[in-house]
């Protein structure tokens, strides 16, 4: 029996409702019991966004503190925040882009990276933005950039998941160029995550 | 065109979002009359149902108020035809009182009231547990325990509602409503429904003057008391065991998996209820008789645990029901909460099974984020206009009452124009008591929605009464915190139909107020269009500002779709002398400060073409960055 969670973070905007709705789909089409718990509204206008992620059967939505086994962070910050949430052990893969709140003073990105690195879990630090741009032409799928990374990384998640899974699930979101230009984005974000992952 | 995820034939496997497995039920069910004012978290519900409206031959409608919405519904479901109001657990406030009298009149076909309750006010100003409602007006609630059982209970709902003859009240939580799950499809959407009703006089029953109101209460409580006898929405596990938990809704989810780890699965006995107002007594004194311990698990209040504890009263038995003494009352239920309470009531260890690695703790501390302004909002640069002409006015002290919307977000540095914010329309009405009290200029802010919902009847007492109140819509001409649903001032309908555009300008001129229509983004002339209407507030005529500009969010949607290129701003690093002032005054997103550097930079990725920031550096060193399209000033102004 699978019992597999994963947490989504970012910030509000980054698309972390289609990132998790893609997880779900894809769960769906792999026959498997699950729930995608988001938070809407308010919180969603640039604020800390977190979506719960629990493949298992009949699962309660509320992940419990030290209960992922994967995190998927957009953004920096967001990550350190939800860290804990990571069972021992556990993956994380994270966007490598800072995206401060407004008048605010915060720790840079390599102290941040060191400290989370120093935690002994198995993290990867991947420029999503970066290969969503030089793919699809702008950072806005940095998202499905990120979930290709992840399942090259982590070989729990890519049997759980599948490729192919997720390859179906994105054309419940995309179509026509966008489709095949993610389509792309998922499989090159994966190759590079395979290799990571060695 | 793909299909609609939500019209897929009886049999398919789809990820429904708990809102879209609530409108396939409901559609199943054989609804054809649907209403909502949106409002997070039921928001989704009537608005999956307003896209499918035109293909399943059913109507659908944004109301302009939860009040109106249920009258409509309620109005539908007096004549025979199947219907639906869905609202957040507050917007039950504002439709309380015809709740409370067509549970009186009933209904003559399946009526039923989504209240989509919000623990741990995610996105709302309290928590309150409407399952009081239903103690309250007599009325059945259904409570689902996942998104899937919300799609199956639905069904039931309107079974119970169509028996029973009175409105049922389904309470979901934000974790229902807004969790995905794959749902497989059990019945196909019937191809016929009645739509077409039939209003049968009975003055005994459609008039709730006092002496047919008293007849009705005892018709009422024959129902109430028929319905306590109802077996359906409960099921026992393992029945007889000497410890038995009691959980309504989602809670039973939570408490499924703790007893699964902590390998109590099969020594207790576990009770779900999916009814838990009014709380079924057959099946529970069942339990009653043979059980010694009872732990009640039920999010927020103890509505279920109450009624069990009278049950216990009434029946003389002896056992111990334990509930809030040991489950969290306040705050949504988490797996932590709800294995702790289980640990202690069955005895064993509470140390938890799940272990995660340490906090991350760097200097500085990691910022909080709170929701803010979107980078390029309107609302922003009306904020700021504003108060540059409060300042250039000389008023002083100013109180500004605020209201629900994404504009509360002005609460927040630097602007501080939202200094309270209690329930929609709340700020127009507040500010007249205070403005008879105080001697502050007081300055009401409000959305156009909520200045629909809730607005007018507080404008109107403001002009009635006398007070001094200066009236400020911001208009962005759509609804835009739930997601842009379309309101009066739209011209549109939920069903995609032109309709009759109601500017906020010609209600308030019609009520008295002198009104001034400003143009956030043409900051400069903003600036004195305000200090105009300021001058006019201090000489003690009665004036409204209607600031209006579209929501930033749809614009850059529709620049997209259009493929219309909008300014894009950066910063001219030998003109910039790090004053600051740009992000200062605007606490813009994509205006960002590195660590250790002097001078702010333009998130190119975040800029929303705006200006305000180029408007405000007195360097003239934020300048376009790129060639926008000729046409790119019609996206922000033309809907």
């Amino acid at each position: 029996m699978i019992n597999y969670d994963i947490l989504v973070t970012g910030v509000g905007g980054q698309g972390l409702l289609t990132l998790g709705s893609i997880i779900g789909v894809a769960c769906s089409i792999r026959g498997l019991d699950a729930a995608v718990a988001e938070v809407h509204g308010m919180s969603q206008r640039g604020g800390s966004v977190v979506v719960y992620i629990r493949i298992r059967s009949e699962p309660g939505p509320v992940m419990p503190v030290g209960g992922a086994d994967h995190m998927l962070a957009l953004e920096l910050l967001e990550a350190a925040r939800y860290m804990h949430y990571v069972k021992r052990g556990g993956h994380i893969t994270i966007n490598d882009f800072t995206w401060p709140p407004p008048l605010a003073t915060y720790p840079s990105r390599e102290k941040l990276i060191s400290e989370m690195r120093a935690k002994g879990v198995k993290l990867s630090v991947v420029n999503a933005n970066d290969l969503s741009t030089k793919i699809t032409g702008s950072p806005i799928s940095a998202n499905i950039a990120l979930l290709g990374y992840a399942l090259g990384v982590d070989k729990s998640l890519r049997d759980i998941l599948t490729l192919e899974a997720v390859e179906v699930a994105l054309e419940e979101h995309f179509s026509g160029r966008a489709l095949e230009l993610n389509k792309n984005l998922l499989r090159v974000a994966f190759e590079e995550g395979l290799k990571l992952g060695e | 065109m793909r299909e609609h995820p939500l019209l897929r034939p009886r049999g398919s496997r789809v990820l429904l979002l708990g809102n879209e497995a609530i409108a396939r039920g409901a559609l199943e069910a054989g609804i054809c009359f649907a209403t909502a004012y949106p409002g997070t978290p039921s928001t989704e519900i009537v608005e999956v149902l307003s896209e499918v409206a035109k293909e399943c031959g059913i109507y659908v409608e944004w109301s302009v108020n939860e009040k109106v919405a249920f009258e409509a519904a309620y109005g539908a479901a007096i004549a025979g035809v199947r219907s639906l109001t869905a609202m957040k657990h507050v917007g039950l406030n504002v439709a309380a009182d015809i709740l409370m009298s067509s549970a009186y009149a009933g209904v003559e076909e399946g009526f039923v009231v989504v209240t989509a309750d919000d623990p741990s006010a995610h996105s709302s100003q309290n928590e309150q547990d409407n399952r009081w409602y239903g103690l309250l007006a007599h009325l059945p609630v259904i409570e689902p325990s996942s998104a899937r059982e919300a799609y199956k209970l639905v069904k039931e709902a309107f079974k119970l509602s169509s028996e029973y003859k009175v409105p049922v009240i389904f309470r979901s939580t934000t974790r229902i409503s807004h969790t995905r799950m794959p749902i497989e499809l059990e019945e196909d959407i019937p191809a016929t429904k009645k739509c077409r009703g039939e209003f049968t006089k009975s003055y005994e029953r459609w008039v709730l003057v006092p002496a047919h109101a008293r007849r009705r209460k005892l018709e009422l409580m024959k129902t109430w008391s028929a319905l306590r006898g109802e077996e359906r929405f409960v099921t026992i596990f393992n029945p007889g065991r000497e410890k038995a938990i009691v959980a309504a809704g989602l809670a039973y989810t939570y408490v499924k998996e703790s007893l699964e780890i902590l390998g109590l699965s099969d020594k207790v006995t576990l009770v779900k209820v999916n009814m838990p107002v009014p709380l079924p007594s057959k099946p529970l004194i069942g339990v009653l008789e043979r059980a010694k311990e009872i732990l009640v698990v039920e999010e927020l209040d103890p509505v279920m645990e109450l009624q069990l504890k009278d049950l216990v009263v009434t029946g003389g038995f002896s056992v111990n029901v334990i509930g809030k003494d040991l489950v969290p009352g306040n705050y949504e239920l988490t797996p932590e909460a709800v294995y702790r309470a289980i640990a202690k009531f069955t005895g064993a260890s509470d140390k938890l099974p799940w272990e995660g690695i340490d906090p991350v703790k760097t200097e500085p501390p990691i910022p909080p984020r709170p929701p803010v302004l979107c980078a390029g909002c309107p609302h922003r640069s009306t904020y700021y206009a504003l108060k540059v002409a409060v300042n250039k006015t000389g008023l002083r002290n100013v109180v500004y009452t605020g209201d629900i919307g994404c504009y509360t977000l002005g609460y927040q540095k630097p602007f501080e124009t939202q200094m309270t914010c209690f329930e929609m329309g709340g700020s127009i009405g507040v500010a007249h008591g205070l403005a008879k009290v105080i001697d502050n200029p007081v300055i009401a802010v409000i959305g156009d929605s909520t200045f629909y919902h809730a607005g007018i009847p507080p404008a109107l007492n403001v002009i009635y009464n006398k007070s001094h109140v200066l009236v400020l819509v911001l208009d962005n001409i759509t609804t835009a915190m739930t997601g842009h649903q379309p309101h009066p001032g739209t011209g549109v309908t939920a069903m995609s139909e032109p309709t009759t555009r109601i500017m906020p300008e010609s209600v308030l001129s019609s009520l008295g107020f002198k009104v001034y229509t400003i143009n956030p983004l043409d900051v400069k002339k903003a600036i004195e269009e305000f200090t105009r209407a300021l001058e006019d507030f201090k000489r003690g005529e009665k004036v409204a500002v209607v600031s209006r500009m579209r929501c930033a969010l749809e614009v850059l949607r529709d620049a997209r779709r259009r493929r219309v290129v909008l300014p894009v701003y950066t910063i001219v690093d030998e003109k910039c002398t790090g004053c600051m002032a740009c992000v200062k005054l605007t606490a813009c997103p994509a205006l960002i400060v590195e660590p250790g550097s002097k001078k702010p930079r333009i998130e190119s990725v975040l800029c929303a073409g705006c200006g305000l920031c180029a408007a405000i550096c007195p360097y003239g060193a934020i300048v376009t960055a790129n060639k926008p399209s000729e046409n790119w000033v019609e996206v922000w102004s033309k809907l």
